[in-house]
């Protein structure tokens, strides 16, 4: 690697801590409105944090373009775990843990918006800091890294190359700059207005507005954090529904929404494969939660129907934000919800899993294997939206596919060898990596991840940023060819 | 003409079931069989040279392995030993299958025909019914080949002999000469005949059947080293076996799946020997025994289990999960996802990941210094996914019936495997008891038996529309 490479770098990650520091100021608003004294640390972090990237850009002002495949899948990495350091702070300075382990982890959930917590009291924080844990997830949910592309046209750096490194595999986004560009600012649009909206709507619905922001913040990254230690259970039911429509529209593709709502229907072509499968996973898993919930544990219908729709969109979009205690439901119903999360939402949306794009491309390539096998002379391609898919994508689909099974098996082994038991293994395992955050027993429902032991909960951050940059951009840099010349 | 090949294959195993018929139940049975048996083959007619079709060979390798456990659970209830018939089919299955889930708690109770029936169930289905049946009715010429590539899908077979007959009964005549061998040896150990003759079946077989209430925890040291040896060889690719024993050296050498089988059970018995000494204080020879024997029965997903020491570090439990779903070499008895396939699967994701930084370089799969075409890295992609997916699907069902999720995962994996009976489920709090689940769990079980032994694919055509569409 050149030296001007690094320079590059560094004045890459000094633009992205001077945004992260200006957003850490912004929790200053609700520091001095509800006085809770938090004043001090919250400006001390604030200032550290533009001074470093001030520093950073400063010293290496010279522009540089990065043509490095290597450097980019770097930089992304680099940028989520400096942002997430830096994004420690606030957690530190105010006192609200004492252990770097646990503000790492909450940070690092915030950032991926993941949502497992540390915190097992989360409505006893300062509000400061609430509003920086639901700001985290709201510039994470959307990837850092886009906003910032989308702000800072001109940085110099291969975009493509960067942009597929974060959402790499079956998005069918531009293949160049310029579109690339386009795309970035199109789905940055639409994540502005609907955030704008879901607040609106549910301050009409007769929610504070601190509340209102703080949990569309949360709901439209698929994040799942809340400002209340029962997350959305004591919301109201209209509320929990209009949060329920906001975490379904954190699951869909944001560059299809944006084509729906400016009413450019044309453009959309026939290309509602994904959104049909979406749709109707969910309507089929939120049927079954809601029956089985009616039938075998005896809920009146309007509640199974309400915990139904919530939550199980809620793991869909692997928001994690909880109505009920789903692990004390009927054994098959939360297994459900887990496999739900797995399974994520649509490519391009805020949500991740493994995406329901794929899911459908492994399935159509298993159906086009036996169907082989039965007619071997038969030519049967594997078709998206009508359209024969390459071979190539479909293995590099079962790629992802099975980097991300393995990790998730990984990921219980090594929260078992870290001393949690097997069955929150899983949970945790599912809940990190693909972003649903709460998992199984005393880790799932309204629990927290603060009973785990400290060699867990630095297990279980490295799941989310591996869940969060879809496994192969960080297996990549465990590579030794990728380190050597 | 489908069901031809079911009728073939009934007196063969009514054949062997005169040897051992010692109760009155299991004659009358045996007499059934045969009965009905004779009866198809008669209805059917004798005009037996046919082309087939993959339609065809999926249709009969899937019949035969619904049929004949069928007929297999009809010894269990004319005994009398198990009188439900949920139970009955549940141990004929795992019979079959070489899997070795028991519905009997108590082996020593039941008379010794059926033990005997048992361990024969295991060892017909260890190489498979259809080579089985091929190797005796060497009649279908061409349509034969379908048949071998339909009950092994995906893994590339090196065939012993241009003839597929002949090269099916080599197989059977090297897996005939290493059961007598076990059973000599066993018997040279000081065990019963009967002990000797069931533990060959169910070693060789990679079936995991015993004869006593405590699985292997009453023998001798020198029959448990025995039976590893055995054990890790059953796990070896037959055709590999026949090389060895006719001395062709130079074909052996090169097979990298075996290399890796072997360095794979060597670490991950001294991995174990190393966390249990750590674990229970000190270094004995009794750790180093049992970790050699647990990885060997695991590996090749034989299943038979042993004292185990006092306590269970995580470490060869995490590697127990891992071993169980990676099964042995293909070609072989065991069951699993097969190394080969791991193998071939792990090349291509080195290759994947060394192409997102070097756009521009094109790689190939290379096993054993051949090429591995693209196509068939992707159908080993759709069997792995399916094959998660039907570990998914069953967890699922199981927790319906009142399991917990890991104990549904350990259940599942283990059965559809091939494994059965671990101590690994004994150490996530999980019960060893097949007998208490519920009727719907068995039933669930069953079909992942099935679906495992014969690698998804053939039970999964004859199910999709697409196989009855165009007839």
């Amino acid at each position: 690697m050149k030296s001007s490479d690094i320079k590059a770098v560094h004045r890459f990650l000094g633009t992205y801590l001077i945004a992260e520091g200006a957003l850490m100021a912004l929790c200053l608003i609700p520091a001095l409105h509800f006085g809770d004294g938090t004043e001090l640390p919250i400006t001390l972090s604030a200032m550290f944090t533009l001074a470093i990237g001030v520093l950073l850009r400063q010293r290496y002002k010279a522009f540089h373009t990065i043509e490095d495949r290597r450097i980019a899948y770097l930089l992304v990495v680099m940028i989520w775990v400096v942002m997430s350091l830096f994004a420690t702070l606030p957690f530190l300075t105010t006192g609200s843990t004492t252990s770097f382990t646990a503000a790492w982890f909450e940070s690092m959930s915030g950032v991926t918006s993941c949502g497992a917590t540390v915190f097992p009291e989360v409505g006893s924080l300062p509000a400061s800091v609430l509003l920086w844990r639901s700001m985290t997830q709201w510039f994470g949910g959307y990837g850092i890294v886009l906003i910032v592309l989308a702000l800072t046209p001109r940085l110099g750096i291969n975009k493509f190359a960067l942009y597929s490194a974060e959402a790499s595999g079956a998005d069918n986004a531009g293949r160049n700059t310029v579109r690339t560009v386009v795309t970035v600012r199109r789905t940055l649009a639409v994540y502005l207005m609907l955030t704008l909206a879901f607040i609106v709507a549910l301050y009409l619905s007769g929610m504070q507005l601190w509340d209102a922001v703080n949990l569309t913040f949360t709901n439209i990254s698929s994040g799942g954090f809340s400002v209340n230690t029962d997350s959305i259970a004591s919301v109201t039911p209209l509320q929990q529904y209009i949060l329920a429509a906001a975490m379904f529209f954190s699951g869909m593709n944001f560059t299809m929404l944006f084509l729906l709502f400016t009413f450019r229907w044309k453009q959309l072509g026939h290309k509602f494969d994904q959104l049909r499968a979406y749709i109707a996973v969910y309507l089929l898993a939120a049927a079954f939660v809601t029956i089985g919930l009616h039938w075998h544990s005896g809920i009146a219908w309007g509640d199974s129907i309400r915990l139904g729709v919530v939550q199980t969109v809620s793991a869909l979009t692997t928001t994690g934000s909880v109505v009920a205690d789903y692990t004390l439901w009927w054994t098959p119903l939360t297994f459900l919800l887990l496999m739900l999360a797995i399974s994520g939402g649509m490519a391009g949306s805020t949500s991740g899993g493994l995406k329901i794009m794929r899911v459908l491309i492994l399935l159509r390539n298993a159906r086009a294997i036996l169907r082989n096998r039965l007619h071997p002379n038969v030519v049967n391609p594997v078709r998206l939206n009508g359209k024969p898919i390459s071979g190539h994508l479909a293995n590099n689909v079962m790629v992802i596919f099975i980097v991300f099974g393995a990790s998730l098996m990984l990921g219980v082994m090594g929260l078992m060898l870290c001393g949690v038991n097997p069955s929150e293994s899983i949970g945790a395992s599912v809940g990190c990596l693909t972003g649903y955050g709460p998992g199984l027993g005393a880790s799932g429902g309204f629990g927290s991840y603060a009973h785990f032991p400290p060699a867990a909960l630095w297990f279980s951050s490295f799941l989310m940023l591996m869940g969060r940059l879809e496994c192969m951009t960080l297996i990549v840099l465990l590579l030794p060819r990728f380190w050597r010349r | 003409m489908l069901l031809m090949a079911t009728s073939m294959v009934l007196p063969v195993a009514v054949s062997l079931h005169y040897g051992d018929g010692a109760q009155y139940g299991l004659l009358v049975s045996g007499v059934i069989i045969a009965g009905a048996g004779l009866f198809m083959r008669n209805l059917l007619g004798h005009n037996a040279t046919y082309e087939m079709q993959e339609r065809e060979s999926f249709w009969i390798t899937s019949v035969v392995w619904l049929v004949v456990p069928l007929c297999g659970a009809i010894p269990y209830l004319f005994t009398g030993v198990l009188e439900d018939f949920t139970d009955a089919v549940f141990e004929s299955v795992s019979g079959f299958t070489t899997t070795g889930s028991s519905v009997i708690i108590r082996p020593e109770g039941v008379p010794q025909g059926i033990l005997v029936w048992r361990a024969i169930t295991q060892w017909i289905g260890g190489l498979g019914l259809i080579l089985f049946v091929i190797a005796l009715q060497r009649r279908l010429s061409r349509g034969a080949q379908k048949l071998y590539s339909a009950e092994f899908s995906g893994t590339q077979q090196r065939k012993l002999h241009p003839h597929i007959a002949r090269s099916v009964s080599r197989m059977w005549n090297i897996y005939t000469l290493i059961t007598l061998v076990l059973i000599a040896l066993l018997l040279l150990a000081g065990n019963t005949t009967l002990d000797s003759f069931c533990l060959a079946l169910s070693t060789v077989s990679t079936g995991g059947f015993t004869t006593t209430q405590f699985g292997m925890s009453g023998f001798s040291d020198l029959t448990l080293t025995i039976l590893t040896v055995f054990m890790f060889l059953s796990g070896v690719n037959v055709a590999l076996l026949y090389n060895f024993f006719t001395l062709k050296w130079r074909r052996f050498k090169v097979n990298q799946e075996f290399l890796f089988y072997v360095v794979l059970f060597l670490f991950a018995s001294l991995s174990c020997f190393v966390a249990f000494s750590v674990a229970n204080g000190g270094f004995s020879v009794a750790n180093l025994q049992f970790s050699f024997f647990h990885i060997a029965s695991t590996i090749s997903t034989c299943g038979f289990y042993t004292d185990s020491p006092a306590v269970w570090p995580l470490w060869p439990a995490v590697l127990t999960f891992v071993l169980i779903l990676s099964g042995a070499c293909a070609g072989s008895t065991g069951g699993g996802i097969k190394l080969r396939r791991l193998m071939t699967l792990f090349l291509y994701l080195r290759n994947y990941l060394t192409r997102m930084v070097h756009p521009n370089v094109v790689f190939t799969v290379k096993i054993d210094h051949k090429k591995v075409p693209g196509e068939y890295v992707n159908k080993i992609f759709g069997f792995i996914f399916l094959y998660i997916c039907f570990i998914i699907g069953g967890a699922f069902l199981l927790t319906c019936c009142g399991s917990s999720i890991h104990e549904a995962f350990c259940l599942a994996a283990s059965n559809i495997s091939n494994l059965g009976p671990s101590p690994l489920i004994n150490s996530l709090g999980a019960s060893l008891d097949y007998a208490m689940l519920p009727v719907l769990s068995k039933w669930v079980l069953v079909i992942l038996m099935l679906v495992g032994r014969l690698e998804i694919f053939a039970l999964l055509a004859i199910v999709s529309p697409s196989y009855w569409k165009h007839r």
